[in-house]
This record gives structure tokens, C-alpha cells and sequence, in this order.
């Protein structure tokens, strides 16, 4: 047990939490310092799994179980695995967090209190990815709310508490969803087996819905049910049209580290439990629904692209660009095929670090010109050429100019639809070239972003400005030169998440 | 005369509390009525702690007297949160007195010790008449309590109310009570149980009227929706300590004999009340989350709550009454004492320290005053709202597991709705403690011994339970509740 790196990755950001808490609070270089020394501490630690995980097998790796609480016929265990879905993303958690620990390094305010919520928010985060309990998988879901509702209220704009509290509801309603049916699964699940005991395992159920007694017994009305509740509180965590709504809210007011988190990993969650959960445990449902989360994929990359394109604030364009991006998710998941798969997964880490650094860029940008406007704005790129060199690389990723982690990723998702079986995607040609055309809305919003941005004539009130620090590089080169790394050698993630993607479309196409 | 064969011994718990409380008011007659007196409310924690050690070394099969009063695990076990939770209250109150002059704190004391006897003999009652008579003795003392600060308009205002509504209650309780006895000739509740299917063929309609007059009268105690409205105002004017008595072990007493009622009553006819319950818990949820929304009073704010906390209480009586949501009841019952009387002494605490204000900005920057207290304010509002790490979580989870088990999604997805509903609430305060700053004019927070104590138990019960819930549940599910 204590030798499972999962565990400690869990632990190691709620040590640091925890010792911070002990150091006075006008120490804030021992704070700063130690915040950082634990994510790094945690980077280190997924790496370390990255490496020693095996590639070649499909299936839960570095599992552990452990009893945790009985109630009548329930039993709850502390059960943490990680398998080709969950490495990438552990990664991704730990390395965007560390960057934002670095990009905050700035704040002056209440500095102790902000980076115990950001470990406690890591805790979190990592907790999602490798549990393998419904139960625990929920908690950890929650324990995100309260840092990141604390995060966006205390350090955020200037409509921080509305936002904040947008946020907690709009999510904590996707949370409602989830475990109302998280519950509805688990029983019907319990019923079927009955007198065997049932647990809340993730692994457990999956087996029990797709090959065990749940299989047959559960009728298709009621796993239809529970697939399209899954999926809506996922779907406000993603977020997907018409659940959107507190994204751009949270995202404008958050300070700039916890908008890396937010956008960089917390969206991630809802895209990973609809892997993880829904397609996991249901399949065939995942099947019948392929329609509608195309749409609704193609819905989320226009409509986001449309209203990124009418923003005139650059950190809600930023947010909108999400919107739009998450999109490529659903389109890849929805093809079922292992190229449309990958892409999904691809799209998620890709984006993560993408958008992480978009919105370390907008912070620095607006840390500097005290405007998020982009209409006052331009001629950056002679009063900060490397600030403005770096956010053109950042747009220029998310675009998914080739060569770059986004290229990648969508290029597999379109493959993935246009290849999808038509028996399960009749329209998929139709809604690949829907979405193709919608890709092209977003080279627009970024390119003419840039265009009013960057360029133009330098403008007298930005001739001073001061360059990019040498702190503020970290995250710069760091996020750039992964989204980079994955851009032109995508083996380097594929490896590690094709056993398990092909593992996972077998079951929905058989 | 009716001679039979008692053990009284199964009494001594309430025998000893009884004379103890005797004791503590013949002493406050003894030693003068306007004092500051720190010993007696010694006293009487410790008379409470004997109790309690009284109720724990009790054989927990028990037995009965002549069928008016049990002694059971699900007796002993709502003795002991209700001896506890007296003692937390009176360690909360200690400070509270000796700041407040016009309160005499040797009455107090006793009428509390005196609550509690009521409330064990509630609990412990298996027949009619005694089960009034704990209901009384707990009525009439809380009476008195609520308008304990007789100088002050809003506690005699929250008195009289309470006053003029519980003896409404009482009422209907008594005539639900007559029906029964007129149909069956008895008041013990084995009888009334035994005889229920026949009679409820026969009279239908006034079997049904004795059960809603006395679910009513109950309902008062819990503050259900719609015999809710006396919470806010009462809670509002009486002294905080006792507003925290009033949400805490009076309302999981008359629960206690809620489920008394219906389990040896009115079981076997579980299909006709169960869907009423069920509304009635549906319609408790709904007005108390929505209503606390606009509170800018925190103690209002916490009379919603709690009517929202009797609606989740509600849910598990109207989905199976067994073993196991019995189980289920009396965990939450005991994350709930917790994390209610937790933040209640926060609450009297930042209340005397704000100008004896209970606004909701009397919170603001609670974190800047006192880190620790504000830190364990937002744990009890967390647990309350049913976040995770906590014990409020836990018992919601049970609470939604059985519901869903027990064929009503609907009502689970009420309680799930109303839940995050209540989030926007319970978050306000936090936000006021964390977020805003505070009063230019705000005192420095100093925190008496006894509130510090009743925190920090409340605060480890809190989260202990809500990381470890097997410590009780594994012992819980051992138990056969009733005998």
C-alpha cells in the first residue's frame, strides 16, 4: 500500500497543504517556495508513473483496494488505479498546476490561504483521475468546488462573487446529477447480483454492465436514462451547449492561475468521466446517443467559435475558445472508432496546456496594459515582442497549426468521424463537414484577435512596458515547448493511451 | 389498582438525573438567585456525564415496564446524543450567562437538566401517556427557556409564540390520541400496533385523522412544513444557546418518538401514511432551502435550515421503517447534533462579540478575527450542505441510498436539488467570513473555554465521521433497534 505512487500523489499535495498551514503567514517566499516544492514534488511522482507504466497492458495498473465503509448492502472502498486514460491526464494535472503555482507567484494577497486551496484543488484533481470508486470518485469531484469557489471569490475581477457563486451552483447541480445516478447505477447493479454484495467499483460495475448479470437484466429505458443523466452532469463540467453558461463567468473573473487550473485540467474531469463512467459502463448506450453527442460536438465548436468571434474582452474569448474546443472531445468520442478516441484524449491533454498558457499570456498581457479590451490593445508586439511572440504561439497552437499538440489532436478526431461506422453515426460525414467549416471559425476569431492584438501600430500608453520577467518564462516555455513536444512527436503520448483506447472502442463496437 | 411486575431499575438513569436536577435547584435556591454561578453549570455537565454513564452500562437488550417504557438500543442511543447534546449546549451557555446579567443561571441549569429527563423519558416511551408526559416536560421547560432573557422583547415575544403554538400542538396530539384510545381502550402502543389492521379496515377514516392530528403535533416539534412557522421567530428571540437546545435535542426527541409512533403503531399500515410522509418531507425540503435563501439573519437563517434538515430527516421514515433506515436516521441524527450545535456556538460566540447583532454581516471577515473559528464554521456549513469529507455528507448519502433503494428517485431528487440549493445559503456565511472584511469597529474575538471546547468536539465528530463513518456505522448496524 505504501508503496503505490497513486497514493502519494494523492497525499504529497495535501502534506504541503498542510505545512503550509503551519508557516505564519508573512512568510510568503517559504509559502510561495514550498507550494511550489510540492507540485514539483508531484510532477516528479507522475513522471515517475509515466514512466514505470505498462504499455502494452490493457486494464487497471498500480490498483489498490482498500475496505473503507459498509452501510446495510453497500460497501465503499478506497480503490485508486490508473490505466492509459488517467496517466495522461495525472500528467497533465500535475504539470499545469505547477506552472500556475509558478504564475502566481505574483499575488500579494493572502498569499497562504491561496496556495493551501490550490494543493488542496490538486488533491482534488489527481483524486478524480485515479479513483476507481463511484464513491471516492465523487467525493474528490466535490473537494474541487470549494478551492476553486474560494480561488475565483477571493483573488478574482471584479464580479468574483457572482462568479463564484455561478460556478458553484451551475456545478454543484452536475454534481446533484452525477450522484443521483451514480447511486441509480450502483442499485440497479445491487439488485441484479443480489445476494452477492456489490461494491461501487468503477472496474466491478463496468464488468457487471457489460458482460455480468446487469448486462440483460437492466432494461434499455432505464440505462438510457442513466447514460443521458451521465452525460448532462458531465456535460456541465465540460461544458456543453446549453450548460455553458458559468464557464465564461468563472473564467473572466478567476485570477489568472486559477483559470490556467480551471480551463487546463478541471474541464478535463467532465471529459474524463464520460470516458471513464459513461462509455466505460454503458457501452451500448454510448452507441445509441452517438448522434447526439456529435451534434451537440458540432453545436459546441460553432457556437463557441461564433461567440469567441464577437468577444471584445480577450480573457472571455479565451474562455469561449474552450467552449469550442471542447467540442472536438465529444465529436472524437462520439465516432466510437479508436482514431476518434485518441483524438477525444489528445484534445484533452492538448488543450489543457494550451489553454493554460492562453490565459497565463492574457494575465500577463493584462498585468502589464491593465486591459483586457482588445480594441485598446495592439501594436504589442513592439512594446512586448516576447509576450506577444508567445501568445501568437499559443493562438497559433490552439488554431492547431501543424506541428503543435492541436493539429494533432483534431486531425484525429476528424479522422476519427469521417471513419465512424455508419450504423452507429449515420450522419457523420454531414456533421465532419459541419465541424470542418466550424475549425475554420476559430482561425478566424484567433488570427483577427492577434491581428488587433499584437500587431498594428505600436501605441504610445504601452511604450513603456516592461518585458516578459524571468519568472513569467517558466510557464511560457514550459507549456509551449509540451504542446510543441506533443505536436511532433505525438508518439510520445499515443503509446501510452492506445492499449487502453482500443481496449475501450472494442467493447462499444462489440 | 394495577399491580405488576417492574424492574424499575431500567429507570435509574432517569431516577438519578431527575434527583440531580432537584439537587442543582435546591443549591441555586441556597446560594441566592442573582449570582454568577460557574459551579452549578458544573454540576450540571457532570450530572449529565453520570447519566450518560448510567445509560451506557445498561444491558442495551433491555427490557421493558409494564409496557409503557422500553429500554432499547434505539432508546439508549437517543439518550445518549440527548444527554450529550444538553452538555454541549451548557457548556456553550457558561459564557453566555455570565455576559448576559439579566438571565438567573441557576434556573436555567436545572430547566435544562430538566429537558433532558423529559426528552430520555420521550424517547423511552412505548405508551401513550407516558409519551406525553416527556413531551410535556420538554414543551413547558422550553417555554420558559425561549424567553429566558425576560428583559428583552424578542425573547418574550419568541415565548409567548412558542407558547401559544405548542400548546396548539400539544393539542392536536392529544386528539389524535383520543381516537385511539376511543377505538381501541388502550394507550399502549403494542396494543394499538396489534390491533391497527383490523381497525384500520374498519375505520379508515378516523384512524387517519388520530395519525395526521398527531404527525401534526410532532411535526410542530420538528418544525415541518407547515407547522414550521413559530422556527424562525423563536430561534430568532430566544437566547442563542437555547435556540441551539431548540434545533438540536428537541427536535431529535420528538423525531425519536415520531418514529416511535409509527413503527410499534402505525407500521402495519405503512402503505397509507408513507405517501403522505413523503410530500410532507418533499414540501419540508422545498420551503425551508428556498426560504433560507433571502434570510439576511443568521439565526433565521439557521431556523431554515433546520426546517430543510427535518424534510432529509423526514425522507428515510417515508421511505422503509426498519432496522437499517433506523440505522440510517440516528447517523444522521448524530452528524446532525454535531454540526447544528457547532455552528451555534460559533454563532453565540460572534453574536455576543458583535454588539449581540445576528446579522449576517456580523460574519464578515470572521477569518481576519478568529482564523480557527471561521474555519470551523465553514466545516459545519459544509457538512450541513452535504459536502464531502464531512459527516453531513455521509448521512445524506445513506439518506439518498435508501431512498433510491426504496423505489422514490422523485423525493431523492428533491433532496438532491434542494441540497444544492441550499449551497447558495450556507456558502453566503462563508462568504461573509471569508471574503469580506471585517468591521472597522469589529472587537477582537475572545474565545471562552467553553465554546472552544464545544468546537473543537463538534469539529472532530464532524469530520471524523465524515472520513471514518464506520466507526458508528459498523456498530450501529449491529444493533436491533427496537425490542
Amino acid at each position: 500500500m505504501m508503496g503505490n505512487i497513486l497514493l502519494w500523489l494523492i497525499v504529497v499535495p495535501l502534506v504541503g497543504a498542510l505545512l503550509i498551514l503551519t508557516i505564519p503567514r508573512e512568510y510568503t517566499n517559504v509559502i510561495r517556495s514550498l507550494a511550489g516544492l510540492t507540485a514539483a514534488v508531484a510532477l516528479v511522482l507522475s513522471l515517475v508513473l509515466w514512466g514505470m507504466f505498462d504499455r502494452g497492458a490493457a486494464g487497471m495498473q498500480f490498483y489498490e483496494q482498500l475496505e473503507w465503509f459498509t452501510l446495510g448492502f453497500m460497501q465503499v472502498n478506497f480503490e485508486i488505479g490508473a490505466d492509459g486514460l488517467s496517466v495522461p491526464l495525472i500528467a497533465l494535472t500535475t504539470i499545469v498546476t505547477l506552472f500556475s503555482i509558478v504564475a502566481s507567484f505574483t499575488i500579494e494577497h493572502r498569499v497562504k490561504e491561496f496556495y493551501v486551496w490550490t494543493l488542496v484543488l490538486l488533491t482534488g484533481m489527481l483524486g478524480v483521475f485515479v479513483a476507481l470508486d463511484m464513491f471516492l470518485f465523487f467525493l474528490f469531484f466535490e473537494l474541487t468546488l470549494i478551492p476553486m469557489f474560494f480561488l475565483i471569490g477571493i483573488w478574482g475581477g471584479k464580479m468574483r462573487e457572482y462568479a463564484s457563486f455561478k460556478f458553484l451552483i451551475y456545478t454543484g447541480l452536475g454534481s446533484g446529477i452525477m450522484f443521483i445516478t451514480f447511486i441509480v447505477i450502483y442499485v440497479q447493479a445491487a439488485l441484479v447480483s443480489f445476494p452477492d454484495p456489490m461494491s461501487f467499483s468503477i472496474v466491478e460495475l463496468t464488468e457487471a454492465y457489460t458482460e455480468g448479470a446487469a448486462a440483460g437484466a437492466v432494461g434499455g429505458a432505464m440505462k438510457g436514462g442513466m447514460f443521458l443523466a451521465l452525460f448532462t452532469a458531465f456535460a456541465i463540467k465540460l461544458p456543453v451547449f446549453p450548460f455553458h453558461t458559468w464557464l465564461p463567468n468563472a473564467h473572466v473573473e478567476a485570477p489568472t492561475a486559477a483559470s490556467m487550473i480551471l480551463a487546463g485540467v478541471l474541464l478535463k474531469m467532465g471529459g474524463y468521466g464520460l470516458i471513464r463512467v459513461g462509455f466505460g459502463i454503458m457501452p451500448d448506450q454510448a452507441a445509441r446517443f452517438a448522434t447526439l453527442i456529435a451534434v451537440l460536438g458540432v453545436i459546441n465548436i460553432i457556437y463557441g467559435a461564433l461567440l469567441a468571434l464577437v468577444q471584445t474582452d480577450l480573457k472571455a474569448l479565451v474562455a469561449y475558445s474552450s467552449i469550442s474546443h471542447m467540442g472536438i472531445v465529444l465529436l472524437g468520442i462520439a465516432s466510437i472508432t479508436e482514431a476518434g478516441m485518441q483524438g477525444a484524449i489528445f484534445q484533452l491533454v492538448s488543450h489543457g496546456f494550451i489553454s493554460a498558457l492562453l490565459f497565463f499570456m492574457v494575465g500577463a498581457i493584462y498585468s502589464r496594459t491593465k486591459t483586457r479590451t482588445i480594441s485598446e490593445m495592439g501594436g504589442l508586439s513592439h512594446s512586448v515582442p516576447v509576450l506577444a511572440g508567445f501568445m501568437l504561439a499559443a493562438a497559433m497552437a490552439s488554431l492547431g497549426l501543424p506541428g503543435m499538440s492541436g493539429f494533432v489532436s483534431e486531425l484525429m478526431a476528424f479522422i476519427g468521424i469521417f471513419g465512424a461506422p455508419a450504423e452507429i453515426l449515420p450522419q457523420a460525414v454531414t456533421l465532419g463537414v459541419i465541424a470542418v467549416v466550424g475549425i475554420i471559425f476559430t482561425a478566424a476569431y484567433l488570427l483577427w484577435a492577434m491581428q488587433r492584438t499584437t500587431f498594428g501600430p505600436p501605441k504610445e500608453k504601452y511604450a513603456g512596458l516592461v518585458d516578459a520577467k524571468p519568472m513569467e518564462y517558466v510557464p511560457m516555455v514550459g507549456l509551449l515547448a509540451f504542446t510543441i513536444l506533443i505536436g511532433v512527436y505525438p508518439f510520445i503520448l499515443s503509446d501510452v493511451i492506445n492499449t487502453t483506447v482500443i481496449d475501450l472502442v472494442s467493447k462499444i463496437g462489440g | 389498582m394495577l399491580a405488576f411486575e417492574a424492574t424499575w431499575s431500567l429507570m435509574t438513569p432517569e431516577i438519578v438525573l431527575g434527583a440531580l436536577a432537584m439537587l442543582v435547584f435546591t443549591i441555586d435556591f441556597m446560594t441566592g438567585i442573582h449570582e454568577k454561578k460557574p459551579f452549578i453549570g458544573r454540576l450540571s455537565i457532570f450530572s449529565l456525564l453520570v447519566t450518560a454513564v448510567l445509560v451506557l452500562v445498561m444491558n442495551p437488550q433491555g427490557g421493558q415496564i409494564g409496557d409503557t417504557f422500553l429500554v432499547d438500543p434505539f432508546a439508549m442511543v437517543f439518550k445518549l446524543i440527548i444527554l450529550v447534546g444538553v452538555a454541549l449546549v451548557i457548556m456553550m451557555s457558561m459564557n453566555y450567562l455570565d455576559r448576559n446579567e439579566d438571565i438567573y443561571q441557576g434556573e436555567y441549569y436545572s430547566i435544562l437538566l430538566f429537558t433532558a429527563l423529559g426528552a430520555m423519558i420521550m424517547v423511552s416511551s412505548a405508551d401513550l401517556i407516558t409519551l406525553f408526559i416527556g413531551l410535556e416536560i420538554v414543551s413547558i421547560s422550553s417555554y420558559a427557556l425561549a424567553g429566558f432573557k425576560k428583559h428583552n422583547i424578542d425573547s418574550t415575544e419568541a415565548s409567548i409564540k412558542y407558547i401559544v403554538l405548542g400548546g396548539t400542538a400539544s393539542a392536536f396530539i392529544l386528539f389524535g390520541m383520543s381516537y385511539l384510545y376511543g377505538l381501541t381502550g388502550t394507550t399502549s402502543l403494542y396494543e394499538i400496533g396489534a390491533a391497527m389492521p383490523e381497525l384500520f379496515a374498519d375505520y379508515t377514516v378516523m384512524i387517519m385523522i388520530s395519525l395526521l392530528f398527531m404527525l401534526g403535533g410532532f411535526g410542530f416539534k420538528v418544525s415541518m412544513v407547515p407547522f414550521h412557522m413559530w422556527a424562525p421567530d423563536v430561534y430568532y428571540g430566544a437566547p442563542t444557546p437555547v435556540t441551539a437546545f431548540l434545533a438540536t435535542v428537541s427536535k431529535l426527541a420528538a423525531f425519536g418518538i415520531i418514529i416511535r409512533v409509527f413503527t410499534l403503531g402505525f407500521e402495519s399500515i405503512y402503505a397509507e401514511w408513507a405517501f403522505i410522509v413523503a410530500t410532507i418531507a418533499a414540501i419540508t425540503m422545498i420551503v425551508g432551502n428556498f426560504i433560507a435563501l433571502t434570510q439576511q439573519d443568521v439565526k433565521r437563517l439557521m431556523a431554515y435550515s433546520g426546517i430543510a434538515q427535518a424534510g432529509y430527516i423526514l425522507v428515510p421514515i417515508a421511505t422503509v421503517l426498519n432496522n437499517f433506515s433506523i440505522t440510517v436516521i440516528i447517523f444522521y441524527s448524530v452528524a446532525y447534533i454535531m454540526m447544528t450545535l457547532g455552528a451555534f456556538s460559533i454563532i453565540t460566540l460572534v453574536s455576543e462579540q458583535s454588539g449581540r447583532k445576528t446579522g449576517m454581516d456580523t460574519f464578515a471577515g470572521l477569518y481576519q478575527r478568529s482564523p480557527y473559528m471561521a474555519v470551523a464554521m465553514a466545516i459545519f456549513l459544509l457538512s450541513l450542505a452535504g459536502l464531502p469529507f464531512t459527516a453531513g455528507f455521509i448521512g445524506k448519502a445513506n439518506i439518498f441510498l435508501l431512498a433510491i433503494n426504496g423505489n422514490m428517485l422523485w423525493l431523492a431528487i428533491i433532496m438532491i436539488v434542494t441540497s444544492i440549493i441550499s449551497f447558495y445559503y450556507y456558502f453566503g456565511v462563508i462568504k461573509q467570513m471569508f471574503m469580506a472584511e471585517p468591521k472597522p469597529n469589529a472587537e477582537e474575538i475572545k474565545v471562552p473555554g467553553g465554546i472552544q471546547a464545544v468546537v473543537t468536539v463538534t469539529l472532530a465528530g464532524t469530520v471524523l465521521l465524515g472520513i471514518l463513518p464506520n466507526l458508528l456505522l459498523d456498530l450501529f448496524t449491529g444493533f436491533n433497534w427496537m425490542i
